[in-house]
């Protein structure tokens, strides 16, 4: 795909995120024409229709369209790193990372201000993923160990984590809807907090296309090309982690996102890796938009959780992966 | 036919007696040690027939049923580990890791969540739940997951790591559904459900043990007729087959217990992890290659794993116990990642 076939089909799934997000304007509990959400999305009024674009159904969508991109570009940059097509926020153990502390400090220091969440996440996280790395010895070359070793983590930090349920008491129905991961009730907050951890991610992915390219051949290969390994290893690792620590404090664990959405994007086949990251972003915030207004309208007045929903998609794509021996590419074994 | 040599070591003199006082340790401190203190001359007189009401109802109503369901449930998920690892020749093959766990655990919760709604909308209580019926359900989405694995292997053709790899991304798919539904439908219910759901023998009656019992005895007492078989899945298909076994046949029947016995545990006290993964390699850690002495240390060491892991939860956690679930994967997880990094 040329460059200009890669900005359009940039634009195309953009497009269509936004219909998606303008979708979610009209259908609800309550169905509103599309007069009526054009009228007060130009001059909010107060009133209830306006009350349920402004306050309501716009912020959760588009801070799930957020989520979206910077879970995807979370996984474009573990996958990447590790040159292992099972990396995934939610396989190397980075997610249960981040939730695991959150749900401790909300249990157990219920003094500790939610403002703070996302750096106890990136905490978690980057301590989850050392201990995935360090069992899998770097990750690189072993695609199912690493998934075996973050799988461990994250079974490891899920137990510690029912278990502080447990401890809650009463309060533990509200982080069972967190832990399922949604939307639901996400207000201009919650967007705002996400906003910077996700925005850093896909900014330094983005700006750091060319070193991220070099890693995609081999260690030895960047290296040769004058990539301090030492140096920009860790901080790919920590871009990566970012936006997880941004969106699991708003939603939860969403499931296999970033899992999909690089593998997705990698089937058109865009010029270059700059285009692959964006069009991963844009496939990821439309995979978490879909997902979100399948969860609140599929069985109206009840939500389903929205991890639910990117499970039931991205579970088969992860085993389509294991089963084309996609797991072995680039001279690695399974 | 004769039967291959197996006896690849001889086991250790020392291995028997000590397994023994292993078994006797683990139950009497069990019996003896709770958040009540019992002085060990009323928790004697209680076990030959007197002692004070108090301490009878402590130690026969509420600490031997539990003690005895989780020797029950050890024996089963072990045994279904065992199981699992042989025929798959995978040493993380375990029901928590393949599926089988989280497919009973979704039928269950659904069952429980369904149930109640349908034919008591306003109860929430734990003796109105459908004890008797939980192992059943929980069968329905284990032998379902079992499937699954039956397909991954053989109309996928998948290598033992990819089976394991592709049991896990199925068992996340069914644990996210299963705490959907419990987030959707759970209302009232969700605290009792958690609680089954970390795996816990806490509240677990003489009707838990009498309902898990005929499953421990037809899981153990299928193990001498698929035991020859079981030795030969050892290997692949091809020294199977060679010694004139259906190997497609052999695997589903191993696999059907091996199913079977989790999932039913599932149903009686949840999903208690990893033990399936940790008791065989205990096992062989003691015994060495040699499967005859493997299989039944499997089977003691899982009811003893089990009454530990319960007894540590109850110590550790006083009033408000730690769940014997929370307790194995915590053991359990250190022994996973060591296999992880120790494998080739």
């Amino acid at each position: 795909m040329g460059t200009r076939k890669s900005s359009i089909a940039i634009g195309l799934v953009f497009a269509a995120t936004l219909l998606i997000v303008l979708f979610g304007l009209l259908y609800g509990a309550r169905t509103l024409s599309i007069d009526a959400v054009l009228r007060v999305l130009f001059a909010p009024d107060g009133k209830i229709e306006s009350i349920l674009v402004w306050t309501l159904r716009l912020p959760r969508s588009l801070a799930a369209a957020v989520a979206g991109s910077g879970l995807a570009v979370s996984g474009y940059l573990l996958q990447a790193l590790t040159r292992n097509p099972l990396a995934d926020p939610g396989i190397t153990g980075v997610t249960a990372g981040a939730v695991a502390p959150i749900v401790g400090c909300f249990v157990l220091l219920p003094w500790f201000s939610s403002a703070y969440y996302p750096f106890v996440g990136l905490a978690g996280g980057l301590a989850a993923a050392w201990v995935t790395f360090w069992v899998a010895r770097g990750g690189t070359g072993r695609p199912l160990h690493l998934a075996l070793a973050g799988v461990s983590v994250s079974l490891f930090l899920g137990a510690i984590t029912i278990y502080m349920l447990l401890l809650a008491g009463p309060q533990s129905t509200a982080l069972l809807f967190w832990l399922s991961g949604g939307f639901a009730g996400r207000t201009w907050s919650h967007l705002v907090h996400m906003l910077p951890w996700v925005g850093l991610g896909v900014v330094g992915a983005l700006s750091l296309h060319r070193v991220i390219a070099m890693f995609a051949l081999s260690d030895h290969a960047a290296a040769g090309m004058g990539v301090q390994l030492h140096f920009w290893k860790p901080v790919l690792l920590l871009l990566g982690i970012c936006p997880v620590a941004g969106v699991a404090p708003v939603a939860g664990p969403v499931a296999f996102v970033g899992l999909a959405a690089p593998h997705i994007a990698r089937l058109l086949r865009p010029s270059g890796t700059a285009f692959e990251i964006a069009l991963t972003a844009a496939i990821g915030a439309l995979m978490v938009t879909c997902a979100d207004f399948i969860a609140r309208t599929i069985a109206i007045p009840k939500e389903l959780p929205v991890g639910i929903i990117t499970a039931l998609l991205g579970g088969p794509i992860f085993i389509y992966l294991i089963q084309r021996g996609r797991v072995g590419i680039k001279g690695t074994t399974a | 036919m004769t039967p291959v040599p197996l006896g690849l070591t001889r086991p250790k003199p020392w291995l028997l007696p000590a397994v023994i006082l292993l078994v006797l340790f683990s139950f009497v401190a069990a019996v003896l040690l709770g958040v009540v203190d019992i002085p060990a001359a009323d928790v004697a007189s209680v076990l030959a027939g007197s002692g004070s009401p108090e301490a009878r109802s402590i130690i026969l109503d509420i600490r031997l049923p539990r003690i005895v369901t989780g020797i029950l449930a050890g024996i089963q998920f072990a045994v279904a580990g065992l199981l699992l690892q042989t025929i798959t020749r995978n040493p993380l093959a375990d029901p928590s890791l393949m599926g089988v766990s989280q497919g009973a655990t979704l039928t269950v919760t659904a069952f429980l969540l369904f149930t109640v709604y349908i034919f008591n909308p306003g109860s929430n209580t734990v003796a109105e739940l459908p004890i008797a019926w939980l192992p059943l359900a929980g069968m329905v989405g284990g032998i379902a997951a079992g499937g699954v694995i039956y397909i991954m292997a053989f109309r996928l053709d998948l290598s033992p790591l990819r089976i394991t790899l592709c049991g896990i991304a199925i068992g996340a798919v069914l644990h996210a559904l299963a705490i959907g539904l419990i987030a959707g439908w759970g209302s009232a219910r969700i605290e009792i459900i958690l609680e089954w759901l970390s795996g816990s023998l806490y509240a677990r009656t003489w009707d838990h043990a009498i309902f898990l019992l005929p499953f421990t005895i037809a899981g153990l007492a299928a193990l001498p007729l698929i035991y020859r078989p079981l030795v030969l899945l050892q290997f692949d298909s091809a020294v199977a087959r060679s010694f004139g076994l259906s190997y497609r046949k052999q695997f589903s029947l191993a696999l059907l217990v091996s199913c079977t016995l989790a999932a039913s545990a599932v149903g009686a006290v949840g999903p208690i992890v990893f033990v399936g993964l940790m008791v065989p390699h205990l096992a062989r850690f003691l015994a060495g290659r040699d499967f005859p002495l493997v299989l039944p240390l499997t089977v003691v060491l899982g009811a003893v794993i089990v009454t530990l892991g319960d007894l540590i939860g109850r110590l550790v956690g006083q009033a408000e116990e730690v769940p014997i679930g929370v307790v194995t994967a915590i053991v359990g997880v250190p022994v996973l990642l060591a296999l992880v990094r120790k494998a080739p």
